[in-house]
């Protein structure tokens, strides 16, 4: 369970959040939606203490997460916009090894994960690819894998989508959807609903740092032009 | 260009860090003794290296043409002189031992890089050089090498647009600005966005080490490599 | 899981400074591969590199940001002038001696103008520091570069010196570029 309680962030002169409290339980898949700059982003980083909070708190199970940055990192893996800038090596299966071998596992233990990881993601011949050779679909997808080698309980989306062709698009939902099913808990942070709407459990929006929304997707649709956000069923 | 190709010879074999010591090992050797006969003995030795990496000397002469051509330059510029004779032979013949030294570094050099991925050097630093020093060169080499191709991309699509504006016209100032400037802001907003996905990685300073295995042949390797690194103290 | 309890995480302020080295020592390997004929010579992006590691980031990182740059080269990758690479390139290319310039001249340049290890903001910096900092760069690029040259070549100091003296006019202005890069605010909060 994560457990966000009036949380509270300033930047320069913006209360970017401005008390946002909410909880989402293990396993759902949860859509946070928004217009640009509504704090969504900033929300997120906030969940495995990339960011620091002014006031209000962050925990994973009852723990703060900025008491232990290692445990909520590894719990809530985290996949950003632009996956090209977060790749740390030319080839997928070393990249995919870059989160374990910070948490100092043993090698078995790493190639065991890696492997599992890329299988998650149906990229297992692709280990010794270079990265830079494959399509947006698919580096998405090894992102993914790289977040999933943490083993972690949720799996953070921002933006993954943008850019994406409709069949890579398709390929990346299809494989969140298989591992929501597995019981690992999905937050995608969205401005486009598209093909979502109707995977998700629940919709959570954001508006100036607040939390305006928050239902199920189909009870949702229908106030979303109110907040500057695009019906998908259009 | 010359750069890694896999391989299974006796070069590709060895551990990237005997392989390392004994290439700065034999740079100092080569570039001791400014002697035809040193430099016939170091060239044949550079030889017995490319052959160990199954290289032919030609290719690696090819793929360096452009530093050899300014090296060729060298015994004719120091032979030239103000008055006459006009052109002397002896410093020309000075400068010719001095440049032809090189040419085995660069063929060693060659065989190095022909025979090891950049990720075994990688592991090398990392392992050669302890503590924070060695993981943040170890992991630094990795993504400069994963992102060079990307920043690269930027420099030349920032120069591409440039020219699309007519910046051509410009003086030669403006343009290196503006060129310097868009290069810079891409590669610091990449800088952001790489520091944000290693924190969420857990990026560490005790990670699990990238696997190196020393082997029996690579102790002759790597005691030739200090004899080599040792061997201008020793008068010939 | 117990392996957890020990990881070290690298704090947020050091992982900021070594992901802007890293960038710079691609950018800096990305300039390599520009360059503008003028004449005879030739109007190499290189210096920027050194310019920016030292004024951003100060004489540690910025000596990181070129030590990773000679590093990755001597490993394979092309990222030398023309794409190449390897030990040999950086002991005899034309401009080998001036590689390991390079470095030296970031960690001058850095230690000058920041006065210690951590970096202060480059809007802090006064311009008669910046262009003592970046002067005494280009003076160690040239002060490294000559000597190694004639002693890779056999040529006298000063035949070397001559064949690069075309350059510095070059070398003034790139550090008048950087200089008014800095003055005009596009570095601000960096």
């Amino acid at each position: 369970m994560i457990e966000v309680s009036d949380l509270r962030y300033r930047y320069g002169d913006v209360d970017v959040l401005d008390g946002v409290t909410l909880s989402i339980p293990d396993g759902q898949y949860c859509l946070l939606v928004g217009p640009n700059g509504s704090g969504k982003t900033t929300l997120v980083r906030h969940l495995n203490a990339l960011l620091t909070p002014d006031a209000g708190t962050v925990t994973v199970d009852g723990t703060d997460v900025t008491d232990d940055p290692v445990v909520a990192r590894t719990r809530i893996g985290m996949v950003f916009q632009h996956p090209r800038d977060q790749f740390v090596a030319a080839t997928v299966a070393a990249d995919v090894a870059f989160g374990p071998e910070n948490l100092g596992l043993d090698r078995v233990e790493i190639d065991r994960r890696v492997d599992t990881a890329l299988d998650a993601v149906d990229l297992g011949d692709a280990a010794e690819s270079r990265i830079d050779a494959l399509s947006g679909g698919e580096q998405a997808r090894v992102a993914i894998a790289g977040a999933l080698a943490m083993e972690p309980d949720y799996l953070v989306l921002d933006e993954p989508l943008v850019g994406l062709d409709w069949p890579a698009r398709q390929s990346v939902l299809d494989h969140l959807d298989a591992l929501a099913a597995d019981g690992t808990g999905v937050i995608v942070v969205t401005h486009d609903l598209r093909d979502l709407h109707e995977r998700a459990d629940r919709l959570v929006a954001l508006h100036e740092g607040q939390v305006v929304l928050d239902a199920p997707p189909a009870e949702a649709l229908d106030t979303l032009p109110d907040l500057g956000i695009r019906d998908p069923r259009c | 260009m010359l750069s890694y190709r896999p391989g299974s010879t006796v070069a590709h074999r060895l551990d990237p860090r005997s392989k390392l010591l004994f290439q700065f090992g034999f740079a100092i050797a080569a570039v001791a003794h400014p002697t035809l006969p040193w430099l016939v003995g170091t060239t044949a030795f550079a030889l017995c290296a490319l052959a160990a990496a199954r290289l032919s000397p030609l290719a690696v002469l090819r793929s360096y043409r452009i530093v050899l051509a300014v090296l060729a330059l060298a015994p004719f510029v120091a032979g030239v002189a103000p008055g006459p004779p006009w052109f002397r032979v002896d410093p020309a013949l000075r400068s010719a031992l001095h440049v032809g030294r090189i040419l085995p570094v660069l063929l060693v050099s060659a065989a190095y890089l022909t025979s090891t991925p950049v990720r075994d050097t990688r592991a090398a630093v990392q392992r050669l050089i302890p503590g924070k020093p060695g993981q943040i060169l170890g992991i630094g080499m990795a993504l400069v090498v994963r992102l060079f191709p990307l920043v690269l991309a930027d420099v030349r699509e920032v120069r591409d647009a440039i020219h699309a504006r007519g910046g051509e016209a410009r003086p030669l100032r403006d343009r290196v600005r503006l060129l310097a400037v868009r290069s810079l802001e891409r590669t610091l907003d990449r800088s952001d966005r790489l520091s944000v996905a290693l924190r969420a990685r857990c990026f560490a300073w005790n990670p699990t080490l990238p696997p190196l295995a020393f082997d029996r042949r690579d102790y002759p390797v790597l005691a030739v490599g200090i004899a080599l690194a040792v061997s201008p103290l020793v008068s010939v | 899981m117990a392996t957890e309890q020990s990881v070290d995480l690298v704090d947020d302020e050091t992982v900021g400074l070594f992901t802007k080295a890293v960038l710079l020592a691609a950018l800096t390997a990305g300039l390599a591969q520009l360059s503008i004929p003028i004449g005879p010579v030739v109007f190499s992006l290189q210096p920027f590199g050194m310019f920016f590691a030292g004024l951003l980031l100060g004489p540690l990182w910025g000596g990181v940001a070129l030590l990773l740059y000679l590093l990755v080269g001597i490993a394979g990758a092309p990222v030398f002038s023309n794409g190449t690479a390897g030990i040999g390139y950086v002991i005899a290319g034309k401009t080998g001696g001036f590689l390991v310039g390079f470095l030296v001249g970031a960690v001058v340049a850095g230690a000058i103008a920041h006065r210690g290890i951590a970096p202060k903001p480059v809007a802090d910096l006064s311009v008669p520091v910046q262009v003592v900092a970046l002067t005494a760069a280009v003076a160690v690029v040239y002060a490294i570069g000559i000597p190694w040259m004639a002693v890779v070549t056999g040529l006298p100091f000063a035949r070397a010196a001559a064949l690069m003296a075309p350059y510095i006019p070059l070398d003034l202005l790139k550090l008048g570029i950087a200089i008014a890069i800095v003055q005009g605010g596009y570095l601000a909060g960096r």
